[in-house]
């Protein structure tokens, strides 16, 4: 993987400031990646974001965006935004317009797209949100949930190729949060780098490739998660806590003198290391289009009845929308928990997604169990 | 207002149609003495709001519009009672400092500007509550407004609902801790709000710098449903009926005399 963005020691204080909220900073994102930027309140995540975007220039050190310097000019910053969108934490702060289309239409717009171009993207964009019946809605009239919703439909719809999301998941439901994070698994499938700053350190645990740690303005650490948070007294210092998965493995493996690594992520993988299971239960993964995912569940499921069945990914969620499914959210690990258990399921997901499933089932594998999966 | 707007039944129809045909109205109704014109463009703009609202008025905007009509009143009251004592008086009297004197000409100058005012309150709202913000600001963009204005128009009004609702969210935690347990802590928990609003909206400006900023802002702000352009039925109507107006009121200048009206009742000899 190339780099995407670097900070050679940036440092970075807010006029009329004293302190330094970035602190020599040195970071390296890769292309591509899935990206954890985690610190507590105030360690200088914001400011490092609008600082990859521009909008902050800094005092010292240099930012570079695909090798070169970040040009502060007019051009040199459009075409730097033109590939960054950002989501902030407070949706108020980016929401710009009074309707909900044609404030995803905003970015769009300004991007000089043309109107049918936009339309395409906006509808796009409300639909992967649950958004698309508040399309002509005043944004007065939405609650924090949905402005926020409206918020992430506003970067999806510039089609970016770096996602910021600073707290994405903050004062959404836990259903929300899940569509969230199928969104940044999407966006991260169709190569987009995304860089995920969140509180919610047991969603981030599950997703993260790499977490870059932030404490005081600098970088603490940088590579997997499990690094980090296997030095409490950093995770402490640094105002953070561990994952309650990293915990329970870490915790049972101290009790029956185990081998904390492989670490589970989820709780499929928590089960198949911890749950001795015996014979995995048949998972049937059938990837789909919106247009054919209809067809394509009425197919599967004519000779299957009483197989737990669950959708991954927005497109397939909203095309069998009237069709009985027992698991919406969350579904992929619900399933590959099942076929751990023993039971049979059928997973429809968003095609795109395919490299997630078999991800997943080589996690798996890698852990000592081989799961019954069948693709179709 | 804005959500008003987007409900209305004229939210279709063009904004530069509207503001000319609106703006027509007032005008001839300023250019005539006879009271009759602004009669008449008052009962178009209660017609026209009645049909845009669908008669659902927020209470706040008819608050709204009842404290402008009392204003009026008030107004139109102290131009009746401050007569030219050259013209025989109606009513003379001395109310503690202050000399009432009434004419028959002040008495209709008062109900004259007491209709000019309505009417414009009426087409105001009227045309403001069918076009939201943003189909105005494009509308706008189309007379060489520039843009500077158009944006701080668009921006200002913005931000002045989500102040709005920091202040009523401000308003309501003061009640959760007994805020309003007593009058002057009342008022001390109202001069709070709004001092907090205001710091915030000085904290609002510069995050929404940066946030417009990362959304590739600008300069101006595009918009994904254009309104409807104005036609020519618009200018013909607009211009037709204020020229109609404007000869009704060469005609009918004494055609209305409110003082005359009044006599009976108050007694007044005229």
């Amino acid at each position: 993987m190339s780099e995407i963005f670097r900070l050679e020691d940036v440092s970075f204080t807010h006029p009329g400031g004293t302190r330094k909220v970035l602190n020599n900073m040195n970071l390296t994102i890769e292309e591509g990646s899935r990206n954890a930027i985690l610190g507590a309140n105030g360690a200088g995540k914001t400011t490092l974001f609008y600082t990859l975007t521009g909008v902050y220039k800094p005092q010292e050190g240099t930012v570079y965006d695909h090798g070169a310097p970040i040009e502060y000019t007019k051009d040199g910053l459009r075409n730097l935004r033109s590939d960054v969108a950002v989501i902030l934490q407070n949706p108020d702060e980016q929401i710009f317009c009074s309707l909900v289309e044609e404030d995803v239409a905003f970015g769009p717009l300004n991007l000089g797209l043309d109107k049918e171009e936009t339309a395409q993207r906006v509808a796009k964009a409300l639909r992967d949100v649950r958004m698309t019946p508040f399309a002509r809605r005043p944004l007065q009239q939405l609650s924090g949930g949905q402005r926020k919703r409206v918020a992430i439909a506003g970067a999806l719809a510039m089609n970016p190729k770096i996602m910021i999301m600073d707290e994405p998941t903050a004062g959404l439901d836990p259903q929300a949060s899940m569509e969230v994070m199928e969104l940044a698994e999407k966006l991260h499938l169709q190569g987009v780098t995304v860089l995920i700053s969140t509180h919610d350190i047991d969603i981030i645990y599950k997703w993260a490739d790499t977490s870059d740690i932030i404490c005081d303005g600098r970088i603490e650490y940088s590579g997997p998660a499990e690094g980090f948070y296997s030095d409490p007294e950093t995770v402490y210092r640094c105002g953070l806590l561990t994952p309650s998965m990293f915990n329970m493995n870490r915790d049972i493996c101290a009790l029956d003198g185990m081998d904390p690594a492989p670490y589970p992520r989820n709780s499929c993988e928590f089960t198949a290391k911890f749950g001795n299971p015996k014979k995995s239960g048949r998972i049937i993964c059938v990837g789909a289009e919106e247009e054919d995912a209809p067809a394509k569940y009425e197919e599967v499921m004519k000779d299957l009845s009483g197989v737990q069945t669950g959708v991954y990914g927005s497109d397939v969620r909203y095309a069998l929308t009237d069709k009985n499914i027992d698991i919406q959210f969350d579904a992929m690990d619900m399933c590959f928990t099942g076929a751990v258990e023993g039971k049979d399921s059928v997973l429809f997901y968003d095609a795109i997604y395919a490299p997630t499933i078999k991800e997943q089932a080589d996690r798996l594998r890698k852990i000592g169990f081989d799961v019954d999966m069948e693709v179709i | 207002m804005d959500e008003l707007a987007y409900s209305s039944r004229m939210v279709n129809w063009a904004p530069l149609g509207k503001l000319l045909f609106v703006m027509c109205l007032l005008v001839v109704g300023l250019l005539t003495d006879s009271i009759l014109v602004p009669i008449i463009t008052f009962t178009i703009g209660i017609i026209m709001m009645a049909y845009s609202t669908n008669l659902k008025l927020p209470l706040l905007i008819l608050v709204a519009i009842g404290e402008a009509i009392l204003i009026m009143v008030l107004g139109s009251g102290m131009i009746s009672i401050l007569g030219d004592h050259s013209q025989p008086a109606l009513w003379e009297d001395t109310f503690l400092w202050f000399n009432i004197y009434m004419t028959e000409q002040s008495f209709n100058t008062a109900w004259l500007i007491f209709f000019r005012a309505i009417a414009g309150v009426t087409l105001m709202l009227a045309f403001a509550s069918s076009t939201p913000i943003p189909l105005l600001s494009f509308a706008l963009k189309s007379l060489r407004i520039p843009n500077e204005i158009i944006e701080l128009i668009v921006l200002i009004y913005r931000y002045a609902f989500l102040l709005l609702e920091r202040f009523l969210v401000m308003i309501d935690a003061a009640q959760c801790r007994l805020g309003y347990n007593g009058s002057l802590t009342a008022m001390k928990s109202y001069a709070g709000a709004m001092a907090g609003t205001f710091i915030f909206s000085m904290e609002l400006a510069e995050k929404s710098e940066a946030a417009l900023a990362c959304r590739n802002y600008n300069g101006t702000f595009p918009i994904f449903r254009e309104p409807a352009k104005m036609s020519i039925i618009w200018v013909i109507i607009s211009f037709g009926l204020a020229v109609g107006l404007y000869f009704l009121g060469q005609y009918t200048g004494d055609l209305v005399n409110f003082a005359k009206i009044f006599a009976p009742l108050f007694g007044w000899d005229i």
